[in-house]
């Protein structure tokens, strides 16, 4: 898992730590309609690159396949309901943990009421995954019972072409579109024996869930949201990408109910420079990281 | 007195060298919690503080302090609080406005420099500032055959960093560009507020008049340019988002005047107004008295002040509190909420000038055109 890959590049520094043999294929859904644009990344790491375009593949199949293309739109306003509603609850749940958490009363009491009122807000973010969950259940079983033969035969020519790769790259972008792409073409399982390189929101996918935060929006500071379930290949681990502009590490308390709230996964930065390596689900190295403490500090992320 | 002259003075009057040392150990004005003390040193009958600020004197003396080449003036002002000025010296009976040559920081504007008063707390916002990782847009022109106007007239554009012909952007037509260029560091923050996904990625065309005056006090020629000539050609170079929310017009002082009757006589062709410190004159009752060029500004706000409707989907006004048209700008906000549109209106504690209108707009552009900053991670 790397940093965003400005103004530092580190995804070539990345692969000589790798061995693997075979094509170099990449995955920039999460840029949407730039996808593919990979000339400088190819000139960066000096090999040929193919981008596996699931994100033009799967524009070219929603235009053609109409019913698919109803079935997506239906999940995609779902979600973006499901993130309202869960917003307005998360919204007073954080405020009333954050306002525990900066208390002065007296320890005993506030200690368990600071615990209860965490333990809630992690209840909410299950119970959002879970409510999430369902609504992809539900969309895979009414995909399945459609027969779309040429949506059968894109994703088969994109799992064929990871499974000759030797490795793959997964670049950051926008999170949410790059998760939906690698879903619809469940790359997921075949990534499992790879050797993968992602950065940002690429790295965020690949974790158990994905978590959206800004400290310092223009509009105003918002509570961290759980936005999905993510491919569950890297586990107990949530990437911050960009972390140095967008947490406020002054703020302890934020930081503390941050780690608090995702524990025990560990909350981890990935600004440019940063990489972190993993190894059968287990940390080997890590530069350039910080993993953020029960007590809202930051100390540097060592290997398992 | 300010703690630190009275340090000065603590010992008695202070020889050549103290005064020496206490210039070059202090940054000038000296700034403090609710107040700020100018200093000025060297041969003057008189010293003067001019500065532009509504409510109080323009002019304020400054004192000289005992037995030393050193002038002083203490004056209240809040927290966060920016103000321009310039001392008058009066030598040899001849009277010369310049800037405070003991205070580094200054202001542009199409008249010259000013010396910039930050109060405490002030920070000068690092959106701003020209940020090394953020990629630079690019500044193009075109020429543009103006029927109205019937002359040919140089638009300038700002294209976004990455940009390609294969995407749609949002556009921003902005009064006086050139000077928010050159004066409200445009194209710095621009830069910076698409590289943090503040705002998207959009497309910038700005506009200078040939007579300002004339053309921005509620001119039909200038409504029709922009809603209709310069808005098609833009369309026809660029491609651009085909819809009222991701047009924006905007502009500052006679600018936003010029912004708003535009939007009054071409309702929702632009969906987003930007407006800083209008001059939204107008009159309750008698004769107004900001001069005859203000008549047409008057009667367009008066007449729309009579019977107002929905010019845009949303607006965002800017206005300084240490400025006469907070009065006019404030008397405006409750009558466009009235008809339905989203208004954010945003006050400073800063004046009529330019860093003022830079200042906003970060809040104002990404009020009216959020980025994707929550949800990309490149």
């Amino acid at each position: 898992m790397l940093g965003p890959q400005r103004p530092e590049t580190s995804v070539k520094q990345a692969m000589e730590t790798l061995s693997f043999s075979g094509p170099i294929v990449s995955i920039t859904a999460g840029w949407r309609d730039t996808e593919g644009e990979i000339e400088d990344l190819q000139a960066d790491i000096g090999h040929p690159i193919e981008d596996l375009m699931i994100y033009h593949r799967a524009e070219e199949i929603f235009a053609r396949e109409h019913e698919l293309r109803a079935l997506q739109r239906e999940r995609q306003d779902q979600l973006l309901e499901l993130q309202r509603l869960y917003r307005m609850r998360l919204t007073p749940a954080m405020q009333a943990a954050r306002n525990l958490l900066r208390d002065q009363g007296l320890p005993d009491l506030l200690r368990l009421e600071q615990r209860a009122a965490i333990s809630q807000v992690r209840a909410l973010d299950r119970h959002h995954v879970a409510r999430i969950a369902s609504i992809h259940r539900q969309f895979d079983e009414r995909r399945a019972a459609l027969d779309i033969p040429t949506a059968t035969a894109q994703r088969d020519q994109v799992l064929e072409k990871v499974a000759n790769a030797g490795l793959i790259l997964i670049a950051g972008g926008h999170v949410a579109v790059l998760l939906n792409r690698m879903r619809l073409f469940r790359l997921s399982d075949s990534l499992l024996n790879k050797p993968v390189i992602a950065w940002s929101a690429g790295a965020m996918v690949l974790g158990e869930r994905i978590v959206l935060f800004h400290d310092d929006a223009p509009q105003g500071e918002r509570d961290a949201e759980v936005l999905d379930a993510g491919l569950g290949i890297v586990h107990k681990l949530i990437p911050l990408p960009h972390a140095k502009s967008r947490l406020d590490w002054s703020s302890r308390t934020r930081m503390a109910l941050f780690s608090r709230r995702f524990a025990p996964a560990a909350c981890c930065t990935l600004d440019s420079g940063s990489m972190i390596r993993i190894e059968s689900g287990r940390i080997v190295s890590a530069v350039a990281s910080s993993v953020m403490t029960r007590s809202g500090h930051r100390k540097e992320l060592l290997p398992a | 007195m300010n703690p630190v002259i009275e340090n000065l003075y603590r010992d008695g009057v202070p020889d050549k060298a103290a005064v020496d040392a206490f210039v070059s150990a202090n940054s000038f004005p000296l700034v403090e919690p609710g107040n700020v003390t100018f200093v000025y040193r060297g041969y003057a009958e008189e010293v003067i503080l001019r500065r532009w600020i509504s409510g109080l004197s323009t002019a304020q003396p400054l004192q000289q302090l005992e037995g030393s080449d050193l002038w002083a003036l203490t004056m209240e002002l809040p927290e966060l609080s920016r103000f321009e000025y310039k001392f008058e010296l009066l030598r040899d009976g001849a009277r010369h406005l310049v800037v405070d040559p003991l205070n580094g920081v200054l202001a542009h504007d199409p008249f010259g420099a000013n010396s910039v008063c930050q109060g405490y707390g002030y920070k000068r916002p690092a959106w701003t500032l020209h940020d090394g990782e953020a990629r630079s847009g690019e500044l193009t022109k075109f020429q543009l055959q103006s029927q109205v106007f019937e002359e040919s007239r140089s638009v300038h554009v700002y294209l976004p960093a990455r940009f390609r012909r294969n995407r749609t952007y949002p556009l921003l037509v902005l009064h006086d560009g050139l000077d928010y260029l050159r004066y409200a560091d445009l194209k710095i923050v621009l830069d910076n507020l698409i590289h943090r996904l503040e705002i998207p990625a959009m497309i910038v065309a700005l506009t200078q008049p040939q007579d300002r005056i004339r053309e921005y006090a509620c001119d039909l020629r200038h409504a029709r340019f922009v809603s209709e000539e310069l808005l098609a050609a833009v369309s026809e170079k660029y491609p651009l988002i085909d819809d009222p929310a991701a047009r924006c017009l905007a502009g500052a002082s006679l600018g936003a005047v010029a912004a708003l009757h535009a939007a009054s006589r071409y309702p929702n062709q632009f969906g987003r107004l930007l407006l800083q410190s209008g001059s939204f004159a107008f009159s309750d009752l008698g004769h107004h008295k900001k001069g005859p060029l203000f008549d047409p500004v008057v009667r367009f706000v008066n007449e729309y002040r009579s019977s107002p409707f929905a010019l845009a989907e949303k607006i965002y006004i800017s206005c300084g509190i240490y400025e006469s048209l907070i009065y006019e700008n404030r008397s405006l906000v409750p009558l466009l909420q009235a008809q339905g549109m989203q208004i954010n209106f945003e006050e400073a504690r800063d004046a009529h000038n330019w860093e003022n209108w830079r200042d906003r707009l970060r809040q104002g552009l990404t009020w009216l055109f959020p980025g994707p900053l929550w949800m990309v991670y490149e």
